[in-house]
């Protein structure tokens, strides 16, 4: 049999239910617009019935606990988008820097001073005593010793600046694995007391979500509600409470590597911004430079010797034009090109000594289109000319891969959105439920109040 | 299907900045006139256009060469017209020589004629184009001949070699003879033939005259012969001019058909790129600011 104070006690229960419930919805409202916010849901349980007499009674209702809304699953599909994304942006914009220091569709490049080279000797060949036209073939080779100095430098701008940035990125991780841990602790105490942890689980997504962007992780949830973040190259970057950090340091090329505990972690580290400088340097960059090297190496020696095998206007044996390499091997000829020789009387157009004859002049123009073996048996031109397909390539693929990334990313993005994102009408649909559910709760306490009053006064004489 | 509002937002976005970067390469395609600005535009053929603007240059150069060495060869060939006319002269100083009845003063006047055009045509043996010596082989720095006056004797100081000069891809040419060929061919030697004419109008015998006017012809042949050489690659040179100026058009063709931008393309892309962002931007306009929140009273 049911008795008045157990309703009235009911329906305050109810009441209480009601507010937490229009706490979390007007929560929900005002969070609408918070980045990686997920929308909490109350989840409301049946009291548990009471047996009075052999008659089961409810008891109402309690409001068992506050959800927050996200997929696991579609959380990290999206960390690992974003690493993706992120190396893909970073390595996108430094080979665009790589691409626009031989952008020949602009005319920049090096078509034009190994052209005007090879031509400037050419043009002696037509009257080799002329000594304008030496000359012009002493300041072809300067400009075209210039024009591989810059492109060097330029490669080693890009270089630098990789080198200089990777640090940087790696202080930014450092930052964020010490909060992920810090929360990862929080997390863990709440879930151990049972209280609700949802706006510290979704502040650490957004954490790992923007360490995603910085370098690729892997990611194991613990049982305590943890999770520990190693690198793609199995290096530990937060376990339970602990963070650790990385570091960088040269190795002998000059570039920066990563280090973890000591290690050097660097091969096999991808993803996010910090894989994207490693793919640049390792891919680009430095490959693109050894190129340069090699080609710049291959025409100084391959002129300097056909220079010797001839003879200059006064008769005496040719001698180098450019300055020698200095080593046994390219690396730095690019940058190291110039042009020793002052006196263009020296230049060695002749092949018997003869000062009108040309046939060495005419050799040295030849080597445009000779086979180098140095140069894996394609021409000066025809090794340059792929030089520039390789680079367009990559970025090529960069850009595509950039396209289909965003795309990836943006649909990810709205898949979590579409799970745990605040959708006002929906909040308001609660809203009016809530409210009304609140006023009918009110309602029953009315008419038990004035049921009470009508009990007290039972056999009273007014 | 549960829809948020920032999704909408996000997505807007994204389709505006691609809008507008698809507007911003149609333009860039637009004002450039070229498809290809970057070499990641097309790798392919921003490689190709390497290797064209390279043989686009050699092709320059191959037709620079072609004017320089025409100008050295027509100079020779002009020189060469004036000693065939000296020879011819010669010859006919020779035949009146040999027609008799001549006094010996006489005869001594047209023997000094022709030592005169013994000297002139040295002096045309020695020209020279932009300071080089046109007939002393390839040691165009050193004069070609010259000629003791006390003994009439001239000596041939250049070499037997030619400079071959390219005049296109795989293609050269030998510019000069060497003046060993033209003046000094065994049984056809030029000054020799002089110098024993004069001697033979000298000693006013007439059928040594004869035998100095016959060995003069033979040296007027030969040099007829060799300077004909010089025409046929004159007009070689001629016909590598108009190649090379073909070939230059061509290699522009390929150029604008590796890089060039199709306007009609062009044009047709601009405008779908602007219908398409104008629709995004009416689009992200009207999106509902309103949601059930606005009714609740």
């Amino acid at each position: 049999m049911g008795n008045l104070n157990g309703i009235l006690s009911l329906a305050s229960q109810a009441l209480l239910a009601d507010q937490g419930a229009l706490q979390v919805t007007s929560n929900n409202i005002a969070n609408a617009n918070t980045p990686g916010y997920s929308r909490e849901v109350p989840v409301f349980e049946e009291a548990p019935s009471t047996d009075e007499g052999g008659v089961e009674y409810g008891e109402g209702m309690t409001l068992a606990q506050v959800n927050g809304i996200r997929d696991e699953v579609v959380e990290l599909g999206l960390q690992q988008s974003l690493q993706q994304q992120g190396q893909i942006n970073s390595n996108l914009q430094s080979l665009t820097q790589v691409e626009s220091l031989f952008n020949e569709a602009q005319g920049a490049g090096l078509q034009a001073p190994l052209s005007q080279f090879f031509n400037s000797l050419q043009n002696l060949s037509t009257n080799p005593t002329d000594l304008s036209l030496r000359q012009s073939v002493l300041s072809a080779a300067q400009t075209l010793a210039s024009a591989f100095n810059q492109a060097s430098a330029g490669l080693s701008q890009v270089q630098s600046g990789l080198n200089q940035s990777i640090p940087q990125a790696v202080t930014e991780i450092n930052q964020l694995t010490g909060q992920i841990a810090e929360l990862n602790g929080q997390i863990a105490s709440d879930e151990g007391v049972g209280t609700n942890p949802s706006q510290l689980i979704d502040q650490r997504d957004q954490l790992i979500e923007q360490l995603s962007g910085l370098v690729g992780v892997n990611n194991i949830k613990a049982s305590d509600g943890s999770v520990s973040l190693t690198t793609t190259s199995g290096a530990l970057l937060v376990a339970g409470e602990e963070s650790y950090a990385l570091s960088t340091g040269p190795t002998p090329s000059g570039n920066q590597d990563v280090f973890s505990q000591g290690q050097d972690v660097s091969s096999g580290l991808t993803g996010g911004t910090l894989g994207g400088y490693l793919q640049t340097l390792n891919q680009g960059v430095m490959p693109a430079e050894n190129s340069l090297d090699n080609l710049a190496a291959n025409i100084v020696s391959a002129v300097n010797a056909q220079q010797q095998s001839g003879y200059d206007l006064n008769g005496n044996a040719g001698t180098s034009l450019f300055t020698p390499l200095s080593g046994t091997s390219n690396a730095g000829a690019a940058a190291e090109m110039s042009v020793v020789m002052s006196d263009p009387s020296q230049i060695a157009a002749s092949s018997d000594g003869t000062s009108g004859n040309n046939g060495n002049a005419l050799a040295l123009a030849n080597i445009e289109n000779q086979s180098l073996a140095g140069l894996g048996g394609q021409s000066v031109m025809g090794y340059y000319s792929n030089f520039v397909t390789g680079i367009g390539t990559q970025v090529q693929q960069a850009t595509n891969q950039q396209t289909a990334q965003d795309l990836v990313v943006q649909q990810l993005q709205n898949q979590k959105a579409s799970v745990s994102g605040v959708s006002l009408d929906e909040e308001s649909a609660n809203l009016i439920q809530y409210q009304t559910a609140y006023a009918a709760s009110a309602r029953v306490v009315g008419v038990i109040s004035q049921i009470a009053q009508l009990a007290i006064s039972l056999g009273s004489s007014s | 299907m549960r829809v948020v509002p920032s999704e909408l937002y996000t997505n807007l976005i994204a389709d505006l900045q691609t809008d507008r970067h698809n507007e911003n390469q149609a333009v860039i395609e637009a004002s450039s006139g070229q498809s290809v600005n970057t070499l990641s535009d097309n790798p392919l053929a921003a490689g190709q256009l390497v290797l064209n603007r390279a043989q686009m240059a050699d092709v320059d150069q191959f037709s620079y060469s072609v004017s320089s060495v025409q100008g050295s060869m027509n100079s020779a060939d002009s020189a060469l017209n004036s000693v065939v006319n000296s020879l011819t002269q010669a010859v006919s100083v020779g035949t009146e020589a040999a027609g008799g009845t001549l006094s010996s003063p006489e005869l001594q006047a047209l023997a000094q004629q022709v030592s005169q055009i013994e000297q002139q045509v040295v002096g045309l043996a020695n020209t020279t184009y932009q300071g080089n010596y046109l007939f002393s082989g390839s040691a165009v720095t050193t004069q070609a001949y010259t000629l003791d006056i006390s003994t009439g004797a001239v000596t041939y100081n250049g070499n037997d070699d030619s400079n071959q000069v390219q005049v296109g891809e795989g293609e050269s040419m030998a510019i000069n003879l060497p003046g060993s060929t033209i003046f000094n061919a065994s049984g056809a030697d030029v000054f020799q033939s002089l110098a024993g004419l004069t001697t033979a109008i000298n000693s006013g015998d007439t059928t040594s005259i004869g035998t100095a006017i016959a060995s003069i012809q033979s040296a007027l042949n030969n040099v007829i012969a060799q300077r004909s050489i010089y025409g046929v690659r004159l007009q070689e040179l001629g016909a590598d001019s108009t190649n090379l100026g073909q070939e230059k058009l061509t290699l522009q063709r390929n150029q604008t058909g590796l890089i060039g931008a199709d306007e009609a393309q062009v044009a047709t892309n601009l405008s779908q790129a602007e219908v398409t962002l104008q629709a995004a931007i009416a689009a992200a306009s009207q999106v509902s600011q309103e949601s059930l929140l606005n009714y609740l009273k």
